[in-house]
């Protein structure tokens, strides 16, 4: 009775709730009915696949099937970051590129938005607004040729300038130390555009009143950007960092399969998290790369969850999603 | 001083032209680069290396590539279309029903859906378990089907989405319901008319998406057959050795040079021709749905 009373700021009883809810459902039937196919989606390819995720825990062989196979505890983790596997490489490998990728997706875009606001041709806006927003366009396969048409040994761009200055070609496919480099490049090359848009779009809504004081007070256009734009451009830096850290642990498997495909040379120095697990899945077998795959997301929550309470904390409670 | 002033406001100005300017080439120039070296004699490229400028302007290797492998990419292409044309208009069916219907201040559980549609954001099964429970239970290897239904609700599309509808004015819906019409007919007859900008932006979004998507295809489709082009070019790009080192099968007539620097420009050109042809038309589109989707409400 006393737990009842407790409860009652929901609709009382379970039975009423049941009633309530079902009422609910039929007044909105056309607008939950509007929903169902998004959620069948949803279910069929978020939502039940979790089932699966079981198989981390057990030594899966298509025998048995999934809950049918040994269960072997945390044995799949515990090797993921053993000295015979890649799992530390991996994970370092992924931080890495994103890490660079976050600091380069801060400084070049916010400053193409700065720059690119103090141009005032119009024709020379549009034409460059266009050429840096097409790469957003282009699939990491198409961008895998462009870096094979400036990268390759015989024939590329790049050694054919090192030739003519008289220096000596380097073999850039066969040396892995370059491509971490190389894949942050290509990735900002990617992003750029589209990201300096969005910064565009927090500009668009500044006070120019601000901009005339300051000018009123003698400040130039120099000071007008470090005092007045960049500040101002703090909180949505700050919301996408953060977004971008809430992923850090996600690498992109279409970029670094569409650049350096199955190389065998060069897939250790670039193999990020989510290829690992793909390449697991064909050689270690798919409890262990069901294991992999699961620590992943796991550190994945744990930091937009994290990333998420800082932004709300900086952003007046509103979070990220 | 007031020399100083005016000099520093100068360096700024050159400063982003020259700034911008780089960078806008930089973007453009590889795009050029594909293009100059696909019109080129094979030979002068061995020869000399790649170059923005055509090196003997030939469409040979156009013609060679549609002479050999023709069938090859009509087929890709055929299945690259499909693909996208039905994947699009599914996807925006089924997004802007839900946009729709989470957009409806009144619907009690729209939190509820809300949320069951962002978890999915942060947290995922991973890769392992969805591949099981696609090709075991859903049959999708070597189906078509898995080019389309795993990428055909993408919930930052659909959010973009709702922020459309909610800028609709309740009062309109209120109106029709009063004079007696379903959710369905007002999502049909004003919702979805009134954002013709936000369809056609999510639209382009999607057809983007399913157009360069080659991921699907790299773990679901091993059948030829079923290559979207985006596969077909990545095929050819990690087979390249294995083309020039003459593993071709012997019917295909010999003492052929194969031109297989000018035909992997040749084909990423193909590949990326309808995007470049459109680009002009759409980029607003997406300048639009960024925007929206960046300054949140």
């Amino acid at each position: 009775m006393k737990t009842e009373r407790i409860q009652k700021k929901a609709p009382g009883p379970k039975g009423d709730r049941i009633k309530e809810f079902l009422r609910e459902i039929k007044r909105n039937k056309g607008l939950y009915l509007m929903c169902m196919p998004a959620l069948i989606v949803l279910v069929m390819f978020c939502y039940i696949p979790f089932a699966g995720t079981w198989m981390a825990f057990t030594d899966f062989n298509v025998m048995d099937g999934i809950f049918g196979s040994k269960f072997v505890g945390l044995n799949n983790f515990k090797y993921f970051f053993s000295e015979s596997s890649m799992g530390w490489r991996v994970t370092y490998n992924t931080l890495f590129i994103n890490f660079f990728g976050i600091i380069l997706g801060l400084i070049v875009p916010i400053s193409i938005s700065i720059f690119f606001n103090e141009i005032r041709s119009n024709v020379f806006k549009k034409l460059t607004q266009s050429f840096m927003f097409f790469p957003y366009f282009l699939s990491w396969v198409v961008v895998g040729t462009i870096i094979y048409g400036f990268f390759s040994t015989d024939v590329g761009v790049i050694n054919n300038m090192l030739r003519s200055l008289g220096m000596e070609p380097v073999k850039w496919y066969a040396e892995p130390k370059y491509w971490k480099g190389i894949i942050i490049t290509a990735s900002m090359w990617k992003w750029s555009g589209y990201s300096s848009i969005i910064y565009m779009a927090a500009m668009a809504t500044f006070d120019g009143s601000l901009y005339e004081a300051a000018k009123v007070d003698g400040a130039n256009k120099f000071q007008r950007i470090l005092y007045l734009t960049i500040p101002m451009l703090k909180p949505t830096a700050v919301v996408l960092t953060l977004m971008s850290i809430g992923r850090i642990f996600y690498g992109d498997f279409g970029m670094i399969y569409g650049i350096v495909g199955n190389n065998p040379v060069l897939i250790d120095a670039v193999t990020v998290i989510d290829t690992y697990v793909y390449q697991s899945m064909r050689t270690l077998g798919f409890s262990y790369a069901t294991a992999i795959g699961l620590f992943q997301s796991v550190m994945g929550l744990i930091l937009v969850s994290a990333a998420n309470r800082l932004a709300k904390k900086y952003n007046d409670g509103e979070g990220l999603f | 001083m007031r020399k100083s002033k005016s000099f520093g406001d100068h360096l700024v100005t050159v400063l982003a032209y020259l700034f911008i300017g780089l960078f806008g080439l930089l973007c453009l120039y590889p795009l050029v680069l594909t293009l100059g070296v696909s019109l080129s004699s094979e030979r002068e490229i061995v020869m000399h290396g790649y170059s923005a400028i055509p090196q003997k302007f030939t469409l040979n290797t156009y013609i060679y590539i549609f002479a050999n492998s023709g069938m090859r990419i009509l087929k890709s292409y055929g299945v690259t279309i499909f693909v996208t044309a039905a994947g699009t208009i599914g996807a925006m069916i089924i997004t802007s029903m839900i946009a729709f219907a989470l957009s409806i201040k009144s619907l009690k559980y729209r939190n509820v859906i809300a949320f069951l549609c962002n978890f999915t954001i942060v947290f995922s099964a991973g890769l392992i378990p969805w591949y099981v429970v696609c090709v075991n239970y859903y049959g999708l290897k070597n189906n078509i089907l898995a080019l389309i239904l795993p990428s055909i609700f993408s919930v930052w599309n659909m959010f973009l989405m709702r922020t459309y509808f909610s800028s609709i004015s309740p009062s309109l819906y209120e109106a029709a319901k009063i004079d007696g019409a379903s959710y369905m007919l007002i999502y049909w007859r004003i919702a979805l008319p009134l954002s013709k900008t936000a369809v056609l932006t999510v639209g382009l979004m999607y057809a983007l998406q399913y157009w360069n998507d080659w991921w699907n295809a790299l773990i679901f489709i091993n059948d030829k057959d079923l290559f979207p082009l985006q596969y077909y070019l990545y095929t050819i790009l990690s087979n390249v050795n294995a083309i020039s080192s003459g593993r071709i099968p012997s019917g295909a007539a010999a003492g052929i040079t194969l031109p297989s620097e000018t035909v992997k420009m040749a084909v990423t050109v193909i590949t990326i021709g309808p995007i470049i042809f459109l680009y002009p038309f759409v980029q607003k589109y997406f300048v639009q749905g960024i925007m929206t989707g960046a300054v949140k409400e």
